[in-house]
């Protein structure tokens, strides 16, 4: 009785086999986003104060800088048909949806989505950081992407605020090379539509796909830069950092007291509202 | 299959009990207690409501409290930073944790917690049951993490009793952790301080000295340590020194505004005399430095509480007027709060 069952789930599968060999289209296929870390069209690479190798950027207020670790969490993953519906990837599971990208860490610039339903895609839309309902360090809930983000090197846990880090940025700036150090992340209270105190760091970007991606026999790969020149010369503002603490004089400092957080936001993960992209744009999609 | 075990025994065990009928109904009731809740303090919390202390809740917070396995290295319990004795804070200048760790600001009392709406300097958390969770994970307080915490106790025989009493079921979650400690901090009630014995008619009075530092203080420092808490539960910057560490912006850490920058929520000024250091982060070692600074001025800033701007930057006051006021303060000590 036993192998006979046996039996006929082999046969079953040679059968399931047999019926897609004909050129015939699996149901579904990975699709993989491959990040690029850019100032405008040179990959970045980090390095500490006195690197001769870091890349070495000029602001629109004429300072320069270079980075030393640049990490950023990307979740709520959405691709978009055609006609409009929107294929979620996991975009409540943190542990299956979510990932940091860490410049340090070349495996986490490539992120693979399996069991895309083939389709042809348009358009991308993801989160900057992590949507207010799932952005409270669930660590039962979802221990896995808890430990990616909290390890030792990668220091995305938010303590304070009960939250994730979504971006985390160090390097120096001016010839002199003072440190800069900029963190975001939510510190939003309260349920949705009754918001109660705090600010919402989370961004959700939208991105037309120059070429659809067609999923399929094939799996595409989507290349998606992130231009770190909007950090300082972003769409809404252009940003001129300080070491003082004196916030009044309409510097930014260049540590993270958070309270001009909300800037550095806006230029990398955009408003919102005029401007749904930020940083990123799609500079391929290879089919 | 080592929790079947465990609740087989367990029923097992009731099972075996139940030949005495009060065994029995000693061993599901876990009755609600109700908070002796002072006259004319605040509204409570609303969060109270959805999380009300029971007998076992409020035991098992109370053990959780104690218990040094919530840090990474069994050192640190919430109970080494919050010491009753202090009236559950400490004496250091910034909070030292986990390895020697300092930390960013000084530890507040914690003290009528149920009738606050905004807990920490800056006001970050407004449910208590949102707070333990902070400095069980933070770096240079416990540097732990909630299932590291759960992996410890699960096998504790005395922490299956008190979850499965508290909660019906033996499972150890993390809301279970933050609401039974929040039961036990919400019992955290202190009202029988000599002032709160004068003002009940209960036979004391106030000395001379108290008295009139008692008038000061109405004229001079109410507006703001307000109600029967002694805060309005509002945030200003009064220009205390400032903290260095760029970590620190007050209140606007919190809300991205600029004109919240280095404002403090109110501290409340019960059992004052047991909290030295005072501020923030500790500038003051004394009452008499922190009325010197208080009188001789404060920092400027753009968001300067009006309440000094408009004076000066000072709130000014004679020799006389602090002794008072200090002995005034020392009329809000409760003795019986910190367990003496
Ligand atoms: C290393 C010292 C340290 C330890 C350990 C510690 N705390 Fe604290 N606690 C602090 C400090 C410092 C603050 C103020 C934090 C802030 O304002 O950002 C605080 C604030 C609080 C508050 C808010 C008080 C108020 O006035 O709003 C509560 C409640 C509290 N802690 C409870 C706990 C509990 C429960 C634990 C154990 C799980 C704990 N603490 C462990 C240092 C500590
Ligand atoms: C304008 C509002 C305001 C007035 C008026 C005011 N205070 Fe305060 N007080 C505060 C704030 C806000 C803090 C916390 C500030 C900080 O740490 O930066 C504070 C802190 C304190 C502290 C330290 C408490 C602790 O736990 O560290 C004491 C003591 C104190 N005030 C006493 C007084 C006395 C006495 C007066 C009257 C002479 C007074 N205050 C007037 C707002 C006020």
């Amino acid at each position: 009785m036993k192998n006979s069952r046996r039996y006929l789930l082999i046969s079953l599968i040679v059968l399931g086999f047999m019926s897609c060999s004909d050129d015939d289209v699996p149901v579904a296929n990975n699709v993989t986003l491959e990040f690029n870390n850019t100032f405008e069209d040179n990959t970045i690479v980090l390095g500490d104060a006195t690197s001769s190798e870091a890349t070495v950027h000029t602001s629109d207020a004429g300072q320069v800088h270079h980075f030393s670790e640049l990490k950023y969490v990307i979740s709520n993953i959405r691709l978009i048909k055609e006609d409009g519906t929107e294929i979620p990837y996991n975009v409540n599971d943190l542990d299956k949806g979510a990932t940091v990208v860490d410049q340090s860490k070349e495996a986490t610039l490539q992120y693979v989505l399996s069991d895309i339903p083939s389709d042809e895609y348009v358009q991308i839309k993801f989160g900057l950081g992590v949507k207010t309902e799932l952005n409270n360090l669930d660590q039962a809930s979802f221990p896995d992407f808890y430990a990616v983000a909290g390890a030792n090197d990668t220091q995305m846990h938010w303590e304070w605020g009960t939250g994730y880090r979504f971006t985390k940025i160090e390097g120096f700036y001016d010839t002199d090379n003072k440190e800069l150090s900029i963190h975001t992340g939510s510190t939003i209270e309260g349920e949705e539509g009754s918001y109660t105190q705090g600010v919402d760091a989370y961004r959700d970007i939208t991105l037309d796909l120059p070429t659809n991606a067609i999923v399929g026999s094939g799996s595409p790969k989507i290349k998606i830069k992130a231009d770190f020149d909007y950090l300082l010369s972003g769409n809404s503002y252009t940003i001129t950092l300080v070491s003082t603490t004196d916030i009044t004089n309409n510097a930014t400092p260049s540590a993270h007291t958070a309270t001009e957080m909300m800037k550095f936001v806006d230029n990398i993960g955009g408003n919102g509202d005029t401007d749904i992209t930020g940083m990123f744009s799609i500079t391929a999609v290879e089919n | 299959m080592k929790n079947l075990i465990r609740t087989v025994a367990f029923v097992l065990l009731l099972a075996s009990c139940s030949n005495d009928d009060n065994l029995e109904l000693v061993a599901f009731d876990n009755p609600e207690v109700s908070l002796n809740i002072p006259s004319d303090f605040p509204e409570l919390n609303s969060a109270v409501y959805n999380n009300l202390p029971t007998q076992y809740g409020i035991e098992l917070g109370e053990k959780l409290f104690f218990d040094n396995k919530l840090s990474a290295d069994n050192t640190i319990s919430c109970s080494t930073c919050h010491i009753q004795k202090n009236a559950f804070s400490d004496h250091n200048k910034k909070a030292i944790g986990i390895e020697n760790r300092i930390g960013l600001r000084n530890v507040p009392p914690i003290q009528n917690m149920a009738f606050m709406q905004f807990y920490n300097w800056d006001g970050s958390k407004l449910k208590l049951e949102d707070q333990p969770l902070v400095p069980i994970i933070t770096h240079e307080e416990m540097d732990s993490s909630i299932l590291e915490v759960i992996g410890k106790i699960e096998d504790d025989e005395d922490y299956i009793e008190l979850f499965y009493k508290a909660f019906g079921d033996e499972e150890i979650t993390p809301d279970r952790i933050y609401n039974s400690i929040a039961q036990y901090e919400y019992t955290l009630i202190s009202s029988n301080s000599k002032y709160d014995k004068v003002k009940r008619g209960e036979g004391e009075t106030f000395t001379e000295e108290e008295a009139q530092g008692y008038a000061v203080f109405k004229e001079k420092c109410i507006s703001c340590h307000s109600t029967e808490l002694f805060t309005d539960q509002s945030f200003r910057n009064i220009g205390f020194p400032l903290n260095s560490n760029s970590e620190e912006a007050g209140r606007s850490r919190v809300t991205g505004d600029i004109k919240d920058y280095m404002s403090f929520r109110v501290p409340s000024l019960r059992n004052i005399e047991y909290t030295a250091p005072y501020g923030s982060f500790g500038q003051f070692a004394t009452l008499k430095d922190l009325l010197d600074y208080l009188s001789n001025g404060v920092l400027e800033a753009d968001n300067l509480d009006p309440i000094l701007k408009d004076n000066d930057n000072r709130i000014s006051l004679t020799d006389e007027e602090k002794n008072n006021l200090i002995s005034f303060l020392k009329t809000l000590s409760d003795k019986e709060f910190i367990g003496q």
